[in-house]
């Protein structure tokens, strides 16, 4: 197998004449059930798509210098951009996989999309965007320079970024979300395990609150939101040092309140929320106000987008 | 065990509960060996928070962390993985417990041990619970982030300088989140938010170091 898809790669890899500015690689090829895509590109794009055959699509495009290696090893697809000579050289990948197919994509200068894959899905890039659709399993997404998206997945979910904003949405599972210099943003969350933190930005939590569930939000410099159904059962922490505690309903406080530490319980309280900011504020509101707020600030966007046009 | 009594186990012992609470928590005690056995460790760890004095570790971690942040050794892919390991917060809700908890762990460079440690190295004696019982957490983990630095300071040039940028400016957010965090706990010494505060922003700084100074060390 491994013969077969180097020679595959090495065809189309073969230099006409004259020689190509723009190089290009196509190979498709059959791969066995449960066989994973291990894929590393130092710059450039990786986009994964799925798709209901057991074969696995390699499209490539790259410079001349540009090598692409795939290689089927132990049940792993491996496919890897490397230079002939000197610097590495700048590959766009698109590649399209069985829907339940596990993927772990790295890159350093790399944005990477997935759409629409079923599996377990593990995604790592320095400078670049990470946006997926999909993921079933343990979903792993951690990005320095570009933002992180997840949409419609379930599973362990971890997701990261250093530098700019997070944000999940439709997804279920234990999440985990962190950031250190952007915004938090997680909604649609069916959990009983969510944390979301970030240092310098907003945390925003619209999502289920599950009996027995455990749910930490935190940010040092930012304000948090949280939604807070109306028939929760929760025992809620909040705290904070330079900022205000508000709620849009009644906050039944038990013990005795500390200094900057604020203890309620919300109908059998048998769910944890620790909410903690330093110096932003605290909100806690009902999902339909929140839904209100999102509409209306979706209406003002589209009416400045529009005003931009005119 | 019992995640709905695991979970307020650490408000019995700060005695938060209220009255119909503590008797019904108590009275699972008296049918849960589990839930007895981890309010004991609980108990245990408040009682060594509260006994810190400065003393080494018995065992000094650092030089082989540094060894393996040095040019020239070559990370193996597991490295990263150990680390990021998938942990669910011990979320014990009682303030002190888990300020002491993450105090233990920062203290005496086991945090930066526990976040380097690659797999290949199970020869190296674990830090344990004795190794953390006896360190001035602030000044500890000051050190282990400063090495932690120092490191990143070697390492950077392997890095594209808008990353060694965007790395160190927010290096510096953090280090001004830690720095209010600290004045805010100088006026208030004994509030439990601002300590586990204190002690997550430190965590999060350990984090970003090794994770960045785990990136350098790839493109070795």
């Amino acid at each position: 197998m491994l013969t077969t898809l180097a020679a595959a790669v090495l065809v189309s890899l073969a230099p006409a004449a004259p020689a190509p500015l723009q190089g290009q690689t196509d190979t498709t090829f059959a791969v066995p059930a449960g066989a994973s895509l291990q894929v590393n590109n130092f710059g450039g794009a990786i986009v994964v798509h799925a798709w209901n055959q057991n074969r696995v699509k390699v499209h490539a495009e790259h410079g001349s210098r540009g090598r692409i290696e795939v290689s089927l090893v132990g049940g792993t697809v491996m496919v890897k951009a490397s230079s002939r000579q000197g610097a590495p050289s700048v590959v766009d990948f698109e590649i399209t996989v069985p829907a339940t197919m596990a993927l772990t994509l790295s890159g350093t200068y790399a944005e990477i999309t997935v759409d629409g894959v079923q599996g377990p899905i593990s995604a790592e890039t320095v400078e670049g965007e990470i946006d997926v659709r999909g993921g079933k399993g343990i979903i792993t997404l951690h990005s320095i320079q570009g933002s992180v998206t997840l949409t419609d997945a379930s599973g362990r979910i971890e997701v990261n970024s250093v530098n700019e904003d997070v944000e999940l949405s439709n997804v279920s599972g234990q999440i985990k979300a962190e950031t250190t210099n952007g915004d938090v943003t997680l909604t649609g969350v069916t959990s009983s395990s969510v944390e979301a933190a970030t240092i310098n930005g907003d945390v925003l939590y619209e999502g289920t609150i599950a009996d027995g569930g455990s749910y930490s939000f935190s940010s040092h410099n930012g304000d948090i939101t949280v939604s807070v159904p109306e028939n929760a059962n929760v025992t809620v922490t909040a705290a904070t040092a330079n900022g205000d505690i508000d709620a849009s309903f009644t906050l039944p406080f038990t013990g005795t309140p500390g200094k900057r530490r604020y203890t309620f319980k919300l109908g059998s309280g048998s769910a944890r929320m620790e909410v903690e900011s330093f110096q932003g504020d605290i909100e806690l509101r009902r999902p339909s106000e929140l839904r209100d707020r999102r509409d209306r600030r979706d209406r003002r966007q589209h009416n400045d987008k529009d005003h931009e046009e005119y | 065990m019992n995640d709905q009594w695991t979970d307020r186990l650490s408000e019995y012992l700060d005695g938060e509960l209220e009255a119909a609470q503590r008797e019904a928590l108590e009275a699972h005690l008296g049918t849960c060996a589990a839930c007895r056995a981890t309010l004991e460790e609980l108990r245990g760890v408040v009682a060594r928070a509260k006994g810190l004095e400065d003393r080494p570790p018995k065992v000094d971690l650092w030089p082989r962390i540094n060894a393996r942040l040095t040019p020239g050794w070559q990370p193996g892919v597991s490295r990263d993985t150990t680390v990021r390991r998938f942990t669910r917060r011990v979320s014990f809700s009682v303030p002190q417990l888990l300020a002491a908890s993450i105090a233990l762990v920062l203290l005496s460079g086991g945090g930066a041990w526990l976040a380097l440690k690659p797999d290949a190295v199970a020869e190296t004696p674990q830090p344990t619970a004795t190794t953390f019982t006896a360190v001035s957490w602030p000044s500890r983990t000051d050190k282990a982030v400063a090495e932690l630095q120092e490191a990143l300071t070697r390492n950077e040039s392997r890095l594209d300088t808008a990353t060694v940028r965007v790395v160190r400016e927010n290096l510096a957010v953090i280090d001004r989140a830690i720095a209010e965090a600290r004045s805010a706990l100088e006026a208030d010494p004994a509030s439990t938010y601002l300590n586990l505060h204190l002690a997550n922003t430190m965590r999060r700084k350990m984090e970003l170091l090794r994770r960045v100074n785990a990136i350098a060390a790839a493109r070795s």
